[in-house]
């Protein structure tokens, strides 16, 4: 190609000088990343997105800005599935990833493979939280069912915590040796004591502590820690039941839209680190159940111990416990319009 | 809520009347634990009536984010579905032109009022990241289609364009109409493509420091638009530009862009493009019966620097094509042009590639006076000495063009623009015939209401 004019030169050495000065300036990549996550994560990512972001820029010199958006876990996921672009969800349970799976394909079936312990780096379990001086005398699943006790879950079919405590109520009747009718009974009483129901963990929490309603609120560990830490343990203590079920909220990639960003690789670097002793310890700070022996050691006088059985023993893992009890005209929806 | 609590009132004055009442009955102590008890489980219910009201307006707050919203203001007419994911917008601009020339006392060139553009915009989005554009111009004698593509969006780094825009390659002429710095783009842009009809892969890199598009396109001439093909042959167009020191600390470096274009193809058969003037006047032609025969290629290196108020911008356009001619052999014909133009915005706002927008916009009652802008240019399009006498004649068409220009601008608001240009070109040749526009230096005074929403 010929050029008979030096201004071709001259622009062309003025690139060639621009191409190195980019080369040489190029400063890390400022990477934002969306976490969709449930009601009382909140206060637990902000440190862990701290944390990570810290930890990221001094492996890559690249500045991740993690956003959050919270709300009932089921409801999330239906935002997901429509079309709001998280990178990365971290929901109360795994049903709500399977549905952005088969719905949203956003995900591999198989997700819950991807990561240690089915893609759940921490645990919590359903405690309740009464007033000072417990003055309805509750002390196990039994107590809440009693005429006039006012009790404050969330709803189950847009809450992963209201998920949890429909069936952690369920398996207690199971577990004391009843079947699964006088369980129907059992949970359809336990509604009835039910004046007001959030949409999520959160909501309720906010019902019972700053409204003043009811006399126990039934919901995640974390969240009744959590609210003795910031209303004080004069105004509240918590109970823990005789038996409770082991909650194991998922994390994962959202590839499809991971991929489009591409985000793919911060974002499971991130939550890898959710894995790692920092990842680990801040959870055990936020009153989750760490995964890492080690941790969960340090952590164990938080905690006070109580007999876990999970979904997949009682209830055949959370396909067959969202057809059951979940699904439009399963027993919740039975229960609610007796 | 406040009626739920006048409720509660009433019922707990009530039962404090009976309270009364019971003690009057009984005359004995009355029982207080009992009354605490109804008078707690009453203020439950307020409580409970209270939360509900809350989170059906919590529910309803809820559902107004996911209604579609319709939104009117400076952007045009929006409508966007609730989740976002589907937006139309109806968009436009009209430009209102008066244009005379100064030392043209035979009238050759006719002193006018003009609509140089009157472009409506059919703009939107299908699920999130499908954009589409059809801009159709109402402008002239006939209604043309300025733009009319679909941009399929995968992901920042890479975009697929299919349909009708801009070619990948002048500076000026990627500037949108309604942002221009001078009322005419300069004479880079006359040797350079306009619109074009193919498809073109786009996206950024490096965090935004580097653009590129690449397309195939069916090949337009110098300052051509085209919508049908004239022949097999497709024109592959390329351009990088980078933004080195987008991210650099010194804060006076980020407004520095650089960047290279490039055209190649093969035309045969059509005729070559003839040249205008700043002022839109034809200063070059070729002789009749020469046409494209072989390859066409151009190389655009440009830049541009914005710092604060102040604009630099400079581009250098080469655009080489095989030439037939009756009687003749093939040849080939190169052209370049260059420009460099500088602006400054008097009331301190930022210069930028994508314009001006004003602190405060024009309000007498409040004494403000929007943007005003100041900007002068100098350019030149020279025609390669081969091409005469064989393919254009030297006594109608100059051999050269030089071109300066003058600008003030006064940006109004974010829509409403008013601005007055003097250009003067001046030819080099041997243009003897005094009818011809390169016979003589032309002066031209420009002026311009532009609405854009």
């Amino acid at each position: 190609m010929k050029t008979r004019n030096p201004f071709a030169q001259f622009f062309g050495r003025l690139l060639s000088v621009a191409a190195l000065a980019l080369v040489l300036n190029a400063p890390g990549k400022n990477i934002q990343l969306l976490n969709v996550s449930y009601d009382p994560t909140r206060e637990f990512y902000v440190e862990f997105n701290a944390a990570f972001a810290n930890q990221w820029k001094s492996k890559t010199g690249d500045t991740v800005t993690v956003q959050q958006s919270h709300g009932g876990s089921g409801k999330q996921a239906r935002s997901v599935i429509d079309g709001l672009p998280g990178d990365i969800v971290t929901l109360a349970l795994a049903y709500d990833v399977d549905m952005i799976a088969a719905r949203g394909k956003s995900l591999p079936p198989d997700w819950q493979k991807r990561l240690p312990h089915n893609s759940a780096p921490y645990t919590s379990t359903i405690v309740f939280l009464v007033r000072k001086g417990n003055p309805k005398g509750i002390k196990d699943w039994d107590d809440l069912v009693k005429p006039g006790v006012a009790i404050i879950p969330a709803n189950p079919k847009t809450s992963g915590a209201a998920r949890w405590t429909y069936l952690a109520a369920w398996g207690y009747v199971l577990k004391s040796g009843g079947d699964d009718a006088r369980a129907k009974d059992f949970v359809a009483k336990f509604y009835k004591n039910v004046p007001v129901l959030d949409t999520g963990a959160r909501g309720a929490t906010t019902t019972f502590v700053q409204r003043g309603i009811g006399d126990v609120l039934v919901g995640w560990e974390n969240e009744a820690f959590l609210a003795l830490k910031e209303y004080g343990a004069d105004k509240f203590e918590i109970v823990v039941p005789s038996t409770s079920i082991l909650a194991e909220p998922p994390v994962t990639v959202v590839d499809r839209v991971a991929k489009r960003k591409g985000t793919e690789t911060v974002a499971k670097a991130y939550l890898e680190y959710l894995y790692s002793d920092e990842g680990q310890e801040i959870a055990g700070r936020h009153f989750y159940r760490p995964r890492s022996e080690q941790i969960a050691a340090r952590y164990s006088h938080q905690f006070t111990k109580v007999s876990l059985f999970t979904i997949d023993d009682l209830f055949g893992g959370w396909q067959k416990a969202h057809q059951t009890h979940f699904a439009d005209g399963g027993t919740f929806d039975q229960i609610q319009r007796q | 809520m406040k009626n739920h609590r006048r409720i509660a009132l009433i019922a707990i004055t009530g039962l404090q009347l009976s309270a009364a009442g019971l003690l009057a009955q009984n005359s004995g102590q009355p029982d207080i634990t009992e009354l605490l008890r109804r008078i707690e489980e009453l203020e439950q219910k307020v409580k409970i009536q209270d939360r509900k009201t809350e989170l059906e307006k919590e529910a309803g707050v809820e559902k107004a984010k996911t209604a579609p919203s319709v939104s009117l203001g400076s952007g045009g007419l929006q409508v966007r579905s609730g989740d976002s994911n589907f937006v139309f917008r109806l968009r436009g601009n009209v430009q209102a032109d008066g244009r005379f020339t100064v030392n043209d006392p035979d009238g050759a060139v006719n002193d006018t009022f003009l609509l140089r553009r009157v472009r409506p915009s059919f703009e939107g989005t299908l699920w999130g990241n499908y954009d589409f554009r059809i801009m159709p111009d109402f402008a002239g004698s006939s209604v043309t289609l300025m733009d009319a593509y679909a941009d399929l969006r995968f992901s920042p780094y890479f975009s697929v364009l299919v349909g009708k825009t801009k070619s990948p390659f002048g500076l000026e002429r990627l500037v949108s109409q309604t942002r221009l710095l001078f009322v005419e783009r300069g004479l880079p842009t006359h040797v350079a493509p306009n619109r074009d009809v193919g498809v073109q892969i786009r996206g950024s890199l490096l965090d935004g420091q580097l653009d590129y598009a690449v397309g195939v396109l069916n090949g337009t001439p110098d300052n051509g638009s085209g919508v049908s093909d004239l022949d097999d042959d497709k024109e592959f167009a390329a351009r990088l530009f980078a933004h080195p020191f987008k991210h650099a600390e010194t804060k006076a470096l980020r407004g520095l862009g650089i960047g290279i274009a490039g055209t190649y193809g093969d035309k045969n058969g059509s005729a070559p493009a003839n040249y205008i003037t700043v002022n839109q006047q034809m200063f070059f032609s070729f002789n009749p019966g020469v046409l494209n025969c072989g390859t066409h290629w151009r190389l655009g290196p440009q830049a541009y620097f914005y710092c604060g108020p102040l604009g630099l911008l400079a581009e250098y356009t080469v655009s080489s094509q095989e030439l037939s001619a009756p009687g003749a052999g093939t040849r080939e014909i190169q052209n370049t042009a260059w420009q460099a133009a500088v602006s400054y915005v008097l009331t301190g706002e930022d210069a930028s590639y994508r314009g001006v927008t004003p602190a405060k916009n024009f309000d007498l009652s409040n004494g403000t006076w929007g943007a005003w802008e100041i900007a002068a240019r100098y350019g030149e399009l020279d025609i390669d000495n081969a091409a005469f006498p064989v393919y254009a004649n030297p006594a109608a068409s100059a051999t050269k063009a030089r071109s300066a220009g003058l600008g003030l601008n006064w940006y109004l608001n974010r829509n409403v623009k008013a601005v007055v240009n003097y250009n003067w070109t001046g030819f080099n040749g041997a243009v003897t015939n005094p009818a011809r526009v390169a016979a003589k230096d032309e002066h031209a005074v420009f002026t311009r209401v532009q609405l854009n929403f």
